[in-house]
């Protein structure tokens, strides 16, 4: 690996080399003696104004020695450190840090000026809370290290930095906390983070298929959230987190699927109020998944299944419709996922009139021309708005509900039972750093029960979660 | 991965009476008539006692194959293996047929397609080539699911249960009672299923106690079961061939709501289709422990039973009632001869092991 | 290395072929499925006797369409002869393409004919169908169950649904109905009782009301029964009772009144007391059998009434207070005992059991059971017992 030289304009050059892109700036001067000092730095990433109070000003008054200790000690920027391979310089350059050599040194200085731009801390608009904190996490990690920090100030906390991507260099923190997080899980992470060997992560979510156990799986298996208050608390129960810079989506580990079920605003509300809507989210959930593909086979093979008065008004209803009742609810639920699809990209301008063509053109028309019929329409409908009780899996969901719309349609309700059967063997079968992804209900962990569906009230919730096995047991005293 | 000690009592108190609630209750309604509860009683004390003797053989830890091995050989013990894999494929029979009537039944208004069935296989196989530890942690789920399903359909029941029906007591004679207690043997096997279970679980102290008991509450389950299914059909009980599924339908609120009573029911029949791949399942674990625990051979294994399986119930698919006539009342011996007779085996022959072991130990 | 390959990807695989047979077949969509469009959804079935067998009309309901925007159902009448019932209904579906579906069959209504003939001889077909619900309600009628399927009901869309009407848990509260199910009938009848009861449905016409006029939608009319422009009301005040199957008798209203205090369900029902109107606050009722000084059934009725209708003028304060006089007490016990002592009669002439009195036997004592199994009830002693209470 190449370094630095005592010729300053060679070791410029080369870091030029390194660096040919045009935002890469280089400014020479000299200082109190009249020793040649040169600066590379980028320029859209790099806090000027400090760079020139910190760093030019004082030395060009330096009439000092030409050791980098001494030169550092002269430099009142806080984060200075020394380096003397070309290729971290230039990294560190890249990373918004300038990069100072001076005649007759061999180290160069990184002086830390950063100046990332990045979107102030606001709402997470998917995790959108009526009482609790409004804090969201953003894209710079080190600003969400600092919402952490803030929450979590003890000792215990730690943040290790790690960088993945073979170009973009992200940076990536693990954070736990010291004695309550499982350390072997940690360990884990940690060297499969190291092991990544990827051109670019632009999102933290291309690090929850890597730390995936089961990469293929069809249930997400790394915990996500945007706010630092679920965060801090996740990692509080002895979770691991991982932040990484450009991702505004923390993820925590090990994960279950109850996570999903409980909301941060569960801890600030009262605990029946808190039960009495994870059960909500839970009914949504299952209404969701099972509501069309119910009425598919109660049209088709168990007639049953709905009180004959509605039966014959769905008869009547779809005396007229070309298609099966099966095809007809394919068709209202492609229908459906491709606004709801089309209705997250759109500007928001134009998403408004998306609605309006959706629900009238769409739905109204649709209806009276008999091309579907009105209860496809509102059973769908039902389950979009059960979807979202659980917006965190709504991926999984919908792949879901599809599968048991098709499974309804050809075997009827059988069809919907197996395939209910083979998604429990699968989920309970599923486990990530050692935690089972259905608990505390598969296995059964009695203890764990009472921060799962039902939510017991803060004061006898004394001690962690008896799954994840976290080493320092007791919550509070 | 070890199954629990809990889900072994999940297992016997919650799961296990699923399996005897589709065609027993009419086989029995039509032997027993208003005594059917005491060929029942004695079945469940002896799976009791038999459940005990099971989960205190495996108190060592070894697996069924290890304690045969350690004494006979590993021939013998892979022999002994396959005729038991052999004898749980047989079990799987009735309940196979109880539940492809039950799907037909159940989930159709009219006749279906045989092929509405056969998706059936490719949920055993999946459940079969699935880990022990998977096995029990859908225990733990069926418990739940079946416990609230069985109190559903069993609340919505009682009102129109004359219980009164069961009287007088000992009507059906010693012959009825022997006959109930004969043919309904082909679904009381419940420690045979638990002896390729031996040395995967954790032995914690008192299980065999605990496993007994939960058997026995497992059991009084199924007696109220029946005590309300012959207390609403009373004289046409014995037509009534899937009674779980139509004992709710009285309540006079569903004229009202619907049929609210399918959640409960389809809760128990979700339960009952994996109590059905249950004996399919432990064939294949008998077998794995026989010839090497490993993934290839469990997938293998799965795929062969089931496919073979699903060419038995296609050759029997036009006689289900006889079919299951003949192993219920031809060949109901053969139950008590695995279910009672492998334990008792298998306890004689490790207590004259421990007994040359001792004489063994005192000579040196 | 390949070959673990092919391994780590075969569950996918298989995920993807099974996800590939499933749409294959939720396209193809079709192992003999009878979906909604092709299902007669038979909402009552009756059934009457005919030379050959039977014939069994079923009222189907029928869906209004889309554009309909008034709520009712409709309905309407195909009929099928057979052999047994089940010819009848292949015969239904030969005519009409639709597959019947007796899932939402809630009502039977059997022809005098086919009652007196046996009503398991019909009702087989019922019992033996998984597909039938043994919840349905039974009844017999006056004359030929397609006349009364097929008439115009003055009160509902079709006619299976005003007989429901009056067979509903209100109905059967007053005590002016007594309802049976499917699966009630089919106890009694196997049981060693071997009696049972149905109610007994007549229809007149409504005065002053022609069909044209009335009736939301109803596509009436199969089976030609010439009273189709007419609209109908339906009464089931009467009691038709069966022993070993076949109708025996008839009870009269006053009778089924009794017959319904005596199973002590009546809440609110009213009672005749000379000029006056009695309403049930509660109802104990019992009808129990001793086998000890020889064979002897005792019936009771115990009521708490207060009045609700009186023909003459009364004090405003006698009106708030609703007190029974004694005199009317006593009318309508003594109204009541002659209910009850004739109901018996009735019973015992016909050889109904319709209080189950020799299962009850049966249940408490096998001994006693074999001693006055072969005993009719003409020669039990009956003792009957009523006490009328008014409010305070």
């Amino acid at each position: 690996m190449k370094q630095v030289n005592a010729n300053v304009d060679e070791s410029a050059a080369a870091l030029k080399k390194l660096l040919p892109a045009d935002d890469i700036l280089q400014f020479c001067f000299t200082d109190g003696t009249g020793r040649r000092m040169i600066c590379l730095f980028a320029d859209a990433v790099t806090d000027k104004d400090l760079l020139g109070e910190q760093v030019f000003r004082p030395l060009m008054q330096y009439t000092g020695g030409e050791k980098a200790k001494q030169v550092a000690a002269h430099v009142t920027a806080p984060e200075v450190r020394t380096e003397r391979a070309l290729e971290k310089l230039a990294a560190e350059v890249l990373a918004g840090n300038p990069v100072l050599v001076w005649e007759g040194m061999d180290e160069g200085l990184v002086v830390g000026t950063k100046k990332v731009p990045a979107r102030a801390v606001t709402e997470p608009p998917t995790d959108v809370a009526i009482k609790g904190p409004r804090e969201g996490f953003v894209e710079d990690v080190k600003l969400n290290t600092a919402l952490v920090r803030k929450r979590l100030k003890t000792g215990e906390l730690r943040i290790e930095f790690l960088t993945v991507g073979r170009r973009s260099q992200t940076s990536v923190a693990l954070c736990w906390l010291d004695g309550t997080s499982v350390q072997s899980t940690v360990d884990e992470i940690r060297s499969k983070l190291s092991a990544i060997d990827i051109d670019a992560v632009p999102d933290s979510s291309y690090l929850a298929r890597f730390l995936s156990g089961r990469p293929y799986s069809l249930v997400k298996q790394v915990g996500t959230t945007e706010k630092p208050d679920i965060f801090c608390a996740k990692i509080a129960e002895g979770r691991v987190g991982v932040l990484a810079d450009g991702s505004p989506i923390a993820l925590t580990l090990p994960y279950m699927l109850i996570e999903d079920f409980q909301s941060g605003e569960d801890y600030f509300v009262p605990a029946a109020r808190a039960t009495f809507t994870r059960f909500l989210r839970l009914f949504a959930l299952l209404v969701a998944i099972y509501l069309p593909a119910f009425y598919i086979a109660s049209q088709l093979f168990k007639l049953q299944l709905l009180p004959v008065k509605l039966l014959l008004t769905i008869a009547g209803s779809i005396r007229d419709i070309p298609l099966s009742p099966s095809l007809e609810m394919l068709l209202v639920l492609l229908v459906l996922e491709v606004l709801n699809e089309a209705s997250i990209r759109m500007p928001k301008y134009v998403g408004m009139a998306l609605s309006v063509v959706g629900a009238l053109v769409l739905g109204e028309t649709a209806v009276s021309a008999g091309f579907v019929s009105t209860p496809a329409i509102i059973i769908i409908a039902f389950s979009g708005i059960g979807l979202y009780a659980v917006p965190n899996l709504i991926e999984e969901t919908s792949v879901l509900r599809l599968m048991m719309l098709l499974a309804a349609g050809s075997v009827g309700t059988y069809g919907i039972i197996l395939l209910s059967a083979f998604v429990l063997i699968y989920l309970v079968s599923t486990e990530n750093y050692g935690v089972p992804l259905a608990a505390p209900f598969a296995p059964f962990i009695r203890r764990d029960l009472r921060d799962a569906l039902m939510k017991y009230n803060l004061i006898s919730l004394k001690e962690r979660s008896q799954t994840i096995g976290s080493p320092n047991k007791r919550r509070q005293k | 991965m070890k199954l629990s000690a809990r889900q072994i009592c999940f297992f016997l108190a919650a799961v296990a009476p699923a399996g005897k609630l589709v065609l027993m209750p009419s086989v029995l309604a039509a032997r027993a008539g208003n005594d059917l509860l005491f060929p029942v009683l004695a079945q469940i004390a002896v799976q009791a006692a038999l459940v005990f003797a099971v989960l205190l053989l495996a108190r060592d830890g070894r697996t069924v194959y290890a304690m045969i091995a350690d004494m006979a050989g590993g021939l013998i013990a892979r022999t002994a293996c396959i005729v038991f894999a052999a004898f749980l494929l047989f079990a799987s029979f009735v309940p196979l047929v109880e539940q492809k009537l039950l799907v037909q039944s159940l989930f159709y208004d009219t006749l279906p397609s045989y092929v509405a069935f056969a998706p059936f296989f490719l949920f055993s196989a999946f459940l079969c080539a699935k880990p022990l530890a998977a096995l029990g942690r859908v225990w733990d789920v069926l418990a739940l699911l079946f416990l609230t399903g069985f109190a559903g359909i069993l609340l919505l029941s009682v009102g129109s249960a004359d219980y009164g029906a069961l009287a007088p007591v000992g009507n059906a004679g010693a012959e009825r009672f022997g006959r109930g207690l004969a043919e309904t043997t082909g679904w009381f096997y419940d420690a045979a299923l638990l002896l390729p279970l031996a040395g995967k679980f954790e032995y914690k102290k008192g299980l065999a106690w605990k496993g007994a008991l939960c058997s026995l509450l497992g059991g009084a389950l199924i007696l109220f079961f029946l005590a309300t299914y012959y207390g609403i059909f009373q004289e046409i009980a014995v037509t009534q061939l899937f009674a779980f599924a139509h004992m709710s339908k009285y309540f006079s609120g569903i004229t009202a709501l619907g049929r609210i009573d399918y959640l409960f029911i389809f809760a128990i029949a979700f339960v009952m289709t994996f109590c059905a791949a249950m004996p399919v399942q432990a064939a294949a674990d008998a077998l794995t422990d026989a010839f090497g625990r490993t993934k290839p051979l469990a997938v293998s294994l799965s795929v062969l039973f089931n496919a073979a399986l699903f060419a038995v119930m296609l050759v029997f698919n036009f006689a289900p009632s006889e079919t299951i006539a003949a192993v219920t009342r031809r060949l109901f011996w053969i139950f008590p001869l695995f279910t009672a007779g492998a334990p008792l085996l298998l306890w004689t022959a490790v207590g004259i092991g421990r007994l040359i072991g001792r004489k063994t130990h005192a000579k040196k | 290395m390949r070959k673990n390959k092919f391994l780590h990807s075969l569950p996918l695989k298989l995920w993807l072929l099974l996800a590939a047979i499933l749409v294959l077949t939720f396209f193809s969509n079709d192992f003999g499925l009878v979906d909604i469009q092709k299902t007669a959804i038979i909402l009552a079935a009756g059934i009457d006797r005919t030379e050959e067998g039977f014939e069994l009309t079923a009222q189907i309901a029928v869906p209004k369409g889309s554009d309909r925007t008034t709520g009712g159902t409709s309905s309407m009448e195909i009929g099928g002869q057979g052999a047994t019932v089940s010819d009848c209904v292949s015969q239904i579906y030969a005519k009409t393409g639709w597959v019947p579906k007796f899932v939402f069959c809630d009502l039977i209504l059997l022809g005098e004919d086919a009652a007196r003939a046996g009503a398991f001889d019909a009702l087989d077909f019922f019992l033996r169908n998984e597909y039938a619900p043994d919840s349905c309600l039974l009844a017999v009628c006056e004359g030929r169950a397609a006349d009364i399927l097929g008439a115009k009901s003055a009160v509902d869309d079709a006619s299976s649904l005003a007989l429901e009407k009056l067979f509903s848990d209100a109905a059967k509260k007053s005590g002016r109905v007594m309802t049976t199910t499917l699966r009630e009938f089919a106890i009694g009848y196997y049981g060693v009782s071997a009696s049972g009861s149905m109610p007994y449905v007549r229809m007149q016409p409504q005065q002053g009301a022609q069909g044209a006029q009335g009736g939301a939608g109803a596509q009436n009319g199969g089976q030609g029964s010439g009273q189709n422009e007419q609209e109908m009301i339906f009464s089931a005040e009467q009691t038709a009772i069966f022993t070993e199957g076949k109708m025996a008798g008839i009870l009269d209203e006053a009778e089924t009144l009794a017959f319904s205090l005596l199973g002590g369900n009546v809440y609110g029902g009213t009672l005749p007391a000379e000029g006056a109107t009695l309403s049930v606050l509660r109802n104990d009722g019992s009808v129990t059998v001793s086998a000890e000084d020889g064979i002897s059934a005792a019936l009771n009725i115990s009521l708490k009434v207060r009045l609700v209708n009186r023909s003459t003028p009364a004090a405003p304060s006698d009106v708030a207070k609703g007190a029974v006089t004694a005199e009317e007490r006593a009318a309508a016990e003594k109204a009541l005992e002659e209910a009850m002592r004739s109901l018996w009669t009735r019973c015992a002439e016909t050889g109904c059991d319709l209080f189950f009195l020799y299962r009850e036997l049966y249940r408490r004592s096998r001994a006693d059971y074999g001693k006055w199994k072969d005993t009719p009830l003409s020669a039990f002693a009956v003792e009957i017992s009523v006490s009328v209470e008014g409010l305070r």
